[in-house]
């Protein structure tokens, strides 16, 4: 597939050397690194909204493989289908949340059905969004948690569109793992 | 009475912190360079850039220069430099010279051969302007320094370097060698000065290997920290060192990528102060490189 050049490691420019300490950071950062300034305020961010945080770590990898979905990203939907299995979700729920069962069927609880609405009204949406729907998710998510959860839907469609419009390759490894896990 | 003091003339301390702070107590190299261009009209065995007739030109506009050098001097930076690529191929070149070297003093970087008549006639422009014109010579005979350079490269640089110096314009050499003798070495010596060059307008440098000299084989290893902390200013971006924008088997190298905003270049050259303040003790190195 068509892609800009990944940045390897003996070419990574000097601000973004540190993502290549603990070995190959990925096609994102080997991407962003062509714009080691870009990188450098980019990575922080992505980091805080998509990783550990006050929302737990399976409420994320839920509104990042419903968000990755929705959109139709390829790489976000195979690259977190391993983190939210890693993050405790099952089998039939990541599938689900790849679209391929019916959400309801596996998310019975308030709370993330809640969250599931949300995602798709955010995600999909264009123009306002109706005041219903933010009274829905207000009802069950405090507002600083609707607030986070929100950003990283938005963090997440970033990703998704980036990741999507330059045709970034999924790793061997987790092309492996997801073969392993029969969710390819 | 101080209110009588006329204070117009006297520049104000560059603030603590700052690039210009920087610049004043030595601890960032003063000088700016600028890449003019990356095509050549000779192809060197150890070009950095692997610059020659065919390779993409990657100019950076007068316009631009000008620009880059009034905020280089507003930011505290002392000099400029200007390198390619054969920067005479640059049609504006020995005007915009002058042009620059009223923001700044300018050493622009050239292999001489493109001085005929015409081109000699407008450096003349740069006459007793701070400008030098750095030109490369390797060696002190024809052979061996066209070997590494171009056919004729010799015989052209040495009627190129009286020519400019009858003309008033101070010209430095250059010389870039993996090794010399002793011996070579005194006889080039002898050589620049018959030309009109004073032993202190001769600089002697190692090959880098980077470009061109990977290919060939040629030349020291150099990471970052053996490379002068000089902003380099290219059409792609701005980098840690001159050395820094180099080109292997067509590809710009991004390991000394600074960042790809050039203007306004005060976002390059606080990127480059954030690397050398987070740099421990003594972690330059001593290869002289220059």
């Amino acid at each position: 597939m068509t892609t800009v050049r990944l940045i390897e490691a003996d070419q990574a420019p000097l601000l973004a050397r540190p993502y290549y300490a603990g070995g190959d950071p990925g096609p994102i950062v080997a991407a962003l690194a062509q714009v080691p300034e870009l990188l450098q305020v980019a990575l922080p961010f992505i980091g805080m909204a998509l990783g550990p945080s006050g929302i737990d770590w399976r409420t994320k990898e839920i509104v990042i493989v419903r968000t990755s979905a929705l959109a139709g990203c390829r790489y976000c939907v195979q690259a977190h289908t391993v983190v939210a299995l890693d993050a405790g979700l099952t089998h039939r729920e990541v599938a689900a949340l790849r679209g391929e069962l019916p959400v309801s069927e596996l998310f019975t609880a308030a709370r993330e059905l809640a969250l599931l609405r949300w995602i798709e009204i955010v995600s999909e949406g264009s123009g306002p969004v109706d005041d219903d729907a933010r009274r829905d998710v207000l009802a069950h998510w405090a507002d600083h948690e609707v607030v986070e959860l929100t950003a990283v839907i938005g963090a997440t469609l970033l990703l998704n569109r980036f990741a999507t419009a330059l045709g970034l390759p999924t790793s061997a490894d987790t092309l492996d793992r997801l073969a392993r896990e029969g969710l390819r | 009475m101080t209110d009588d003091l006329d204070t117009t003339h006297i520049a104000a301390a560059p603030a603590a912190g700052t690039v210009g702070a920087a610049v004043a107590q030595g601890l960032l190299p003063g000088r700016v360079w600028l890449y003019s261009n990356y095509h050549c009209n000779i192809a060197c065995r150890y070009c950095l850039t692997e610059s020659g007739p065919a390779v993409a030109r990657r100019e950076l506009s007068p316009a631009a220069m000008l620009e880059t050098a009034q905020q280089a001097r507003e930011l505290g930076f002392t000099d400029l430099g200007i390198t390619g690529g054969e920067t005479f191929l640059m049609p504006a070149m020995p005007e915009l010279l002058a042009q620059l070297s009223a923001i700044l003093p300018v050493v622009v970087l050239t292999n001489a051969t493109l001085f005929g008549r015409r081109l000699l006639d407008r450096i003349r422009a740069v006459a007793g302007l701070p400008v030098a014109v750095q030109i490369s010579l390797d060696r002190p005979d024809p052979d061996p320094n066209d070997a590494m350079r171009a056919p004729g490269n010799f015989a052209k640089v040495v009627a190129a370097i009286p020519a400019l110096v009858e003309r008033g314009v101070t010209v430095r050499i250059a010389t870039t060698v993996e090794s010399i003798a002793d011996a070579e070495l005194d006889r080039l010596c002898v050589l620049h000065r018959g030309l009109g060059v004073p032993d202190s307008e001769h600089v002697i440098r190692p090959v880098v290997r980077r470009g061109r000299a990977v290919t060939h084989a040629l030349g020291v290893h150099a990471a970052q920290p053996d490379l002068p902390a000089e902003l380099t200013v290219t059409a792609d971006g701005a980098f840690w060192s001159p050395f820094g924008p180099t080109v292997r088997d067509g590809v710009l190298d991004t390991d000394l990528l600074l960042t790809r905003t050039t203007a306004p270049l005060s976002v390059p050259a606080n990127t480059m102060l954030a690397l050398m303040q987070a740099r421990p003790p003594g972690a330059d190195s001593t290869l002289n490189i220059r």
